[in-house]
């Protein structure tokens, strides 16, 4: 995986602050080119078990994009600092700082999604593209531009884990954004979303017949998801297939 | 209380499978299951990180951090951190010992040991028995079982890319998108375990 | 390479910064947090009794939830053989605590719901589903047997599986006006696959979690069965 970690140095001439290309670059990469779960096969683990649902899934991927971005800007603005025995610790140290501080403001901001959530809020601290962009950039790079990194890949990530969720949650339900005050029932027996807004022959009795699909909010319905996704993506970017 | 701990063995090593089921480390997972004698070594050595940890964070959790420990006040809110340290910590000293005590252990598993700090197992493993509420006991039962289902799980994988390698895989799904799929099929495969009551084994 | 010296200092400034930080927001953060919890706990319980609200627990404002266990809410703690606790709140009581005591030495939270001159009394109840805890909250008319509603909530269940017994609002709504005494006996509500062959006392389970399913009938049983010392207490 080592090589597909590798990331361009940028030179050091550029204004600290400027959003110039290269700036939009460290952010629109990692949506495709360099997507961390299609591309750079890191962070699969934790939050995929959460993507039976919409909700949950966008509020890991914004605490991921949190934790990413403010873990890169600290790591870079102590990066001659660490001590590079104990590096890896420093950098568990300073996510599990962040993760705790999202774990206890959505404790107190949100606490019926939190619940939801349990132990896959603390399951952040190893998610691998934390601590992959971490090694991979943070450590060599100025901190807006890490911080830039981090909200890339935050970002890169999100958007696998929402396009997962929304297929499982569709399919599998019904609905979308179940729990949330914008719950739509939009296909099945009770697609009442259509019924009650669309004109009377609304898009929902047409879809009616539809029989919620158990599979797919089982957790091997994500894997499934995730390898077609992989299939797209690389049929469009031939360029990313596996050699091996 | 001699069944419940095989109760919660079987049931974490088969039923809620941590790979399978819950999607924990599977980074390492995939990278590491191209052969088998890799995924036999990272196997082992997730097996011994995890029944290691688990106990030493469980006394962590139960006598420093709780309200009736050492400092008498609810400082559980520090968990996380404390968690990842002993985590990060005892996979250090884990390589260093094994270094010292058997070099040839150590060159099977060595690579694999500093992987294993960000492996979404280990640490699930500890803030799954804060969850649960398990007692020291059940918490070295869970350890062991989640780690065997680990492994068993990676052997699994491993032993099949070794096969499909001679297989006319469409090119796009090539590896990575392969060993999504297989990995899905296993968890159709281990959630036919579902149904099975642990009580009922005995 | 750094030396030894300054790696331990750095640790330690390290380690100092991120715990007074961590304290500093937590302790921030507690109280908001703890009333957070306590409402939406006091929403599970009063679920059981949505058809004799004001207004619809979804759409009570944490207010209205307070509000209505100050002044509408009684709440009694009971032990094993049915006699109150004095001194205690039932809020106090946590079921999860409770169950790891022996049987005889637990505590049972019972909250009383009056409105227009009708007592409901709402049990709690906890128990297995097929991954971790489930529990719930069961009210009763004043004759001590007619369910008029029930809550459940669950810790980990599969999400459109197990979880819909709190997700499907359909599914407590299958517990209402059921019996739970019959001819003095009691015969709990019991939830089964297929079909209901006696609709006063079983309700429809879902399709696909059995095991689920299984946990709240042993759950009902069990933890409805708790508080009948009491009832024939009152009833006498």
């Amino acid at each position: 995986m080592a090589d597909v970690l590798e990331t361009k140095v940028a030179e050091p001439k550029e204004p600290v602050l400027a959003f110039g290309k290269k700036e939009k670059k460290l952010l629109t990469d990692p949506l495709s080119e360099n997507n961390p779960i299609t591309v750079q096969v890191l962070g699969i683990c934790s939050a995929l078990a959460v993507t039976s649902l919409v909700l949950p899934s966008f509020v890991i991927s914004i605490a991921v994009i949190f934790v990413c971005a403010f873990s890169n800007l600290f790591t870079s603005l102590l990066r001659h600092y660490i001590p590079n025995q104990v590096r890896m610790i420093v950098q568990l140290v300073i996510i599990a700082t962040l993760v705790s501080v999202v774990d206890y403001v959505l404790k107190a901001f949100s606490y019926e999604v939190w619940k939801q959530l349990s132990v896959f809020i603390g399951l952040i601290v190893t998610n691998c593209i934390i601590m992959g962009r971490l090694e991979a950039f943070a450590l060599a790079n100025k901190p807006w531009k890490s911080f830039l990194d981090g909200v890339g890949n935050g970002l890169g990530y999100g958007l696998i884990l929402i396009g997962v969720a929304v297929i499982r949650e569709l399919f599998g339900k019904g609905t979308l954004f179940a729990g949330s005050p914008i719950e739509m029932s939009i296909i099945g027996p009770s697609a009442s979303y259509w019924i009650n807004t669309a004109a009377e022959s609304g898009i929902g009795t047409w879809f009616s017949w539809y029989a919620n699909n158990n599979l797919f909010v089982l957790p091997p319905a994500a894997m499934f998801i995730i390898a077609i996704f992989i299939w797209i993506h690389r049929t469009w970017r031939p360029h990313l297939v596996d050699v091996s | 209380m001699e069944g419940s701990f095989v109760n919660i063995f079987i049931k974490a090593a088969f039923i809620e499978n941590l790979v399978l089921m819950y999607f924990l480390g599977m980074c390492s997972y995939l990278a590491v299951s191209k052969s088998i004698k890799t995924a036999f070594g990272l196997g082992l050595a997730v097996i011994f990180v995890l029944a290691v940890t688990m106990p030493i964070n469980w006394l962590i959790h139960e006598h420093l951090l709780s309200e009736n420990g050492l400092f008498g006040r609810d400082l559980t809110f520090l968990k996380l951190i404390l968690f990842i340290a002993v985590i990060a910590s005892m996979v250090q000293l884990v390589e260093m010992v094994v270094e010292k005590v058997s070099p040839a252990l150590y060159n099977a598993l060595g690579i694999f040991l500093p992987l294993i700090t960000v492996n979404c197992a280990i640490l699930s493993g500890s803030l799954f028995m804060v969850t649960r509420e398990y007692t020291l006991g059940e918490t070295i039962a869970f350890g062991l079982g989640g780690g065997f289902g680990w492994f068993i799980a990676i052997v699994a994988l491993a032993a099949i890319r070794e096969k499909i390698r001679y297989s006319n895989v469409p090119a796009p799904l090539r590896g990575l998108g392969m060993a999504f799929l297989i990995t899905g099929l296993m968890g159709v495969a281990f959630l036919g375990l579902m149904g099975i009551d642990p009580a009922a084994l005995q | 390479m750094h030396s030894n010296s300054y790696i331990i200092r750095f640790v330690l400034i390290l380690t100092t910064v991120v715990a007074l930080l961590l304290s500093v927001i937590y302790f921030a953060l507690k109280d908001k947090a703890a009333v957070n919890e306590a409402i939406f706990n006091k929403r599970g319980i009063i679920a059981a009794v949505n058809d004799y609200l004001p207004a619809p627990v979804s759409e009570m404002s944490d207010e209205d939830v307070a509000q209505l266990f100050e002044t509408d809410i009684e709440q009694k703690v009971l032990d094993m053989s049915g006699n109150l606790v004095d001194s205690l709140m039932a809020e106090d009581v946590d079921l999860a605590q409770e169950r790891k005591k022996p049987e005889s030495e637990r505590l049972l939270p019972l909250y009383v719901y009056t409105a227009e001159g009708q007592k409901y009394y709402i049990m709690s109840v906890r128990g297995n589903g097929l991954w971790d805890a489930i529990w719930g909250a069961v009210a009763v008319k004043s004759d001590f047997s007619t369910v008029v509603g029930a809550s459940f909530d669950h810790a980990q269940e599969t999400p459109g599986l197990g979880a819909e017994i709190k997700d499907n609002p359909t599914f407590s709504e299958r517990f209402k006006n059921k019996q739970i005494v019959n001819d003095g006996d009691y015969t709990s509500v019991q939830v089964v696959k297929g079909s209901v062959k006696n609709p006063s006392f079983q309700v429809d389970g879902i399709s696909g979690a059995t095991v689920t399913c299984n946990g709240v009938s042993e759950m009902l049983d069990r933890g409805i069965g708790y508080y009948l010392p009491y009832f024939n207490k009152i009833r006498s």
